[in-house]
């Protein structure tokens, strides 16, 4: 397994909230609110600029009410449903994300599918799960800080999703981070986690969105700060994979057992 | 409950202000529904019940329904259907829940899109494709207008009351097609709020609708797309000329069992779009219930009655809330044939003229539908 890159290694952090991020970010804003990409559509960027897409497939793995379907809301800037319906078959959202290579100084736009699915659909329908997993890059696995099972219920995750599945990105992400006070998986045991798996771990508040001052419209340009840490990881885990991929990288050996 | 030891069907019953319909579909569930809005009628609840239940199928499947062996777990497996459900209850912009047919919206460039269609279903393997916006059908292949009640009218509802998610892939039971061996919704969103709608069994999988062949089959006809994505409410294209005093109008084909619904011409004069659906959907049940019934197709009928009738059109009218000559809402409605057109009129146009002025907009709409 390749070691994995040291955040910020890859992806320059913050960039987005640099003069030039701003600029490139107008292409999925508009007057501060997130915009909406159809099928057949994608970022515009003003006419001199012209980068490059890595489009990427990444399965949002993790047990009922766990907060998958909210989180990818979050992430493509929608509104998180306010009652837990759970997810009635697979759903894909797509999230644009222009972000600053440290290697090359280039802008690369990150075009992310996430595949979202349900869990008793995983269960009652055969095609599903294969359905999601088939060229997958990435897998995200997540937990609930609020909910010890399914912080317990990784290493099983683990091994059924992306079992069989050498060279794809894992990525586990701890979500309701904010709720510290109930929390049930204290640092301690995150820690001997990361050791054990060695997977990146990246923590997302479950806080409402924030809102324009009309109240209603959610403001794009906040959700995206409150988030970007989550997309800027995701965009290095895979770009490493990529080159690692490539043969760009070294391929360390397995490091020896502590 | 007592009537049917003693052999007697009750199906409704009414106090002062509240209406309790009941239904019982397949000797497993009994659906039950209050309602104390003004101006309900049992037909209105009488087609919530067949639309709940219809959900309920849609999205569980007739088997649980029937062989139910674990309560608790049905209650679980229902709670998916509740936005559905809910979306029943509030105020839609459909009509379909309470006409049986499907809403529909005239594109622009209608046939252009239609031969993309085609040429998408035989590319993507499947002969159930449509094209729907804001829960309203644009266009569609022909397997798929040959589609059951009420999975036509369920699935497009379905696909306008979810959430917006690029792509989709979800089981589904057809009522009247297919209640127990489940197919796939498949959704592709082309547009915000125009996507596209296949109904597949075990092939194609999601992701062999990749870029490439949405590119090749829909980006060309990236402008015709776009012009359908105001339809929604207004339904006609645009410059379809309708007389100024038309505040509203609702076109059935009761053959085709399809319906343009639009309350929105001269949407900013009285009353609001709200109030409008309401009347729409008060007068359809009076016209349906009283005036016009039975509807085409009813098997009692003889041969020379349906002949007779389709001949002679059938005309009614209704002035509301007129305190003064000159004023009152007008709703004529009009019969020709197999299509029936609602017409809701300002207080401005002469009650003398309704009915010209209703078959005028009749003659200039049969060419859509």
């Amino acid at each position: 397994m390749a070691r994995l890159p040291a955040p910020g290694s890859v992806i320059v952090p913050d960039w987005h909230e640099t003069a030039e991020g701003k600029e490139y970010l107008a292409c999925i804003l508009r007057k501060n609110r997130r915009r909406v990409f159809g099928l057949l559509e994608r970022p515009v960027l003003p006419p001199p600029v012209a980068i490059d897409t890595a489009s990427y497939k990444i399965f949002v793995s993790g047990k009922s009410g766990v907060g998958k379907t909210a989180l990818v809301a979050k992430l493509a800037g929608l509104e998180v449903p306010v009652v837990h319906h759970e997810t009635t078959g697979i759903q894909t959202t797509v999230v644009f994300w222009p972000a600053k290579l440290q290697a090359s100084d280039r802008v690369v736009m990150f075009r992310f599918e996430f595949w979202d699915c349900g869990e008793s659909a995983l269960k009652k329908f055969d095609h599903m799960l294969p359905a999601c997993q088939e060229k997958t890059d990435a897998f995200l696995f997540l937990f609930s800080f609020t909910d010890r099972a399914s912080f317990e219920d990784l290493p099983g995750q683990l091994a059924r999703v992306a079992g069989e599945a050498p060279g794809v990105v894992r990525l586990v992400i701890g979500s309701k981070f904010d709720q510290y006070m109930h929390t049930d998986v204290p640092e301690r045991d995150l820690t001997a986690f990361r050791q054990a798996w060695e997977l990146p771990l990246l923590r997302v508040k479950s806080v409402p969105g924030r809102r324009l001052a009309d109240g209603r419209t959610l403001d794009g340009r906040a959700g995206l700060a409150d988030i970007a840490h989550v997309l800027n990881g995701l965009a290095e885990q895979l770009w490493h994979q990529d080159q690692v991929a490539a043969g760009l990288l070294p391929n360390p050996p397995e490091d020896p057992p502590s | 409950m007592f009537g049917q030891n003693l052999e007697v069907q009750l199906s409704s019953a009414k106090t002062e202000d509240t209406t309790v319909v009941w239904k019982s579909f397949h000797d497993s569930i009994t659906l039950i529904v209050l309602s104390s809005e003004e101006g309900t009628s049992e037909l209105r609840l009488e087609r919530l019940l067949q639309m709940v239940f219809g959900a309920m199928v849609l999205l569980v499947g007739l088997e649980e329904l029937t062989n139910i062996r674990n309560v608790e777990r049905l209650k679980k497996e229902l709670r998916a259907s509740y936005r559905l459900i809910d979306s029943f209850l509030g105020d839609s912009e459909l009509i379909g829940d309470l006409t049986q047919c499907v809403d529909c919206v005239v594109p622009p460039e209608g046939s252009l899109l239609q031969e993309a269609l085609s040429g998408f279903a035989e590319a993507a393997g499947t002969a159930f494709v449509s094209l729907v916006v804001s829960g309203r059908v644009v266009a569609a292949t022909e397997s798929w207008w040959r589609l059951g009640m009420p999975e036509a009218v369920l699935l497009p509802w379905l696909v306008g009351s979810l959430p917006p998610q690029a792509a989709r892939d979800y089981p589904v039971y057809l009522p009247h097609g297919s209640p127990t061996v489940p197919h796939r919704l498949l959704t592709l969103t082309l547009l915000p709020g125009l996507e596209l709608c296949l109904l597949c069994g075990p092939r194609p999988p999601l992701s062999q609708l990749d870029a490439q062949l949405l590119e090749r089959w829909w980006q060309p006809l990236l402008d015709p797309l776009r012009a359908c994505l105001p339809l929604g409410s207004r339904a006609l294209p645009a410059g379809f000329p309708l007389h100024t005093d038309i505040l509203g109008l609702l076109l059935l084909h009761l053959e085709l069992k399809r319906c343009l619904f639009t309350v929105e011409p001269s949407g900013d004069k009285e009353p609001s779009s709200e109030q409008r659906r309401r009347l729409f959907r008060s007068f359809y049940t009076l016209v349906t219930a009283t005036h016009f019934a039975p509807e085409p197709g009813q098997p009692e009928e003889k041969a020379e009655e349906v002949v007779h009738r389709a001949q002679v059109p059938r005309a009614c009218y209704l002035v509301l809330g007129a305190e003064e000559p000159g004023t009152g809402w007008r709703l004529v409605a009009l019969q020709l044939g197999p299509r029936r057109l609602l017409l809701l009129l300002s207080a401005q146009s002469p009650t003398h003229g309704l009915r010209g002025l209703a078959t005028h907009t009749l003659h200039a709409l049969t060419p859509l539908l």
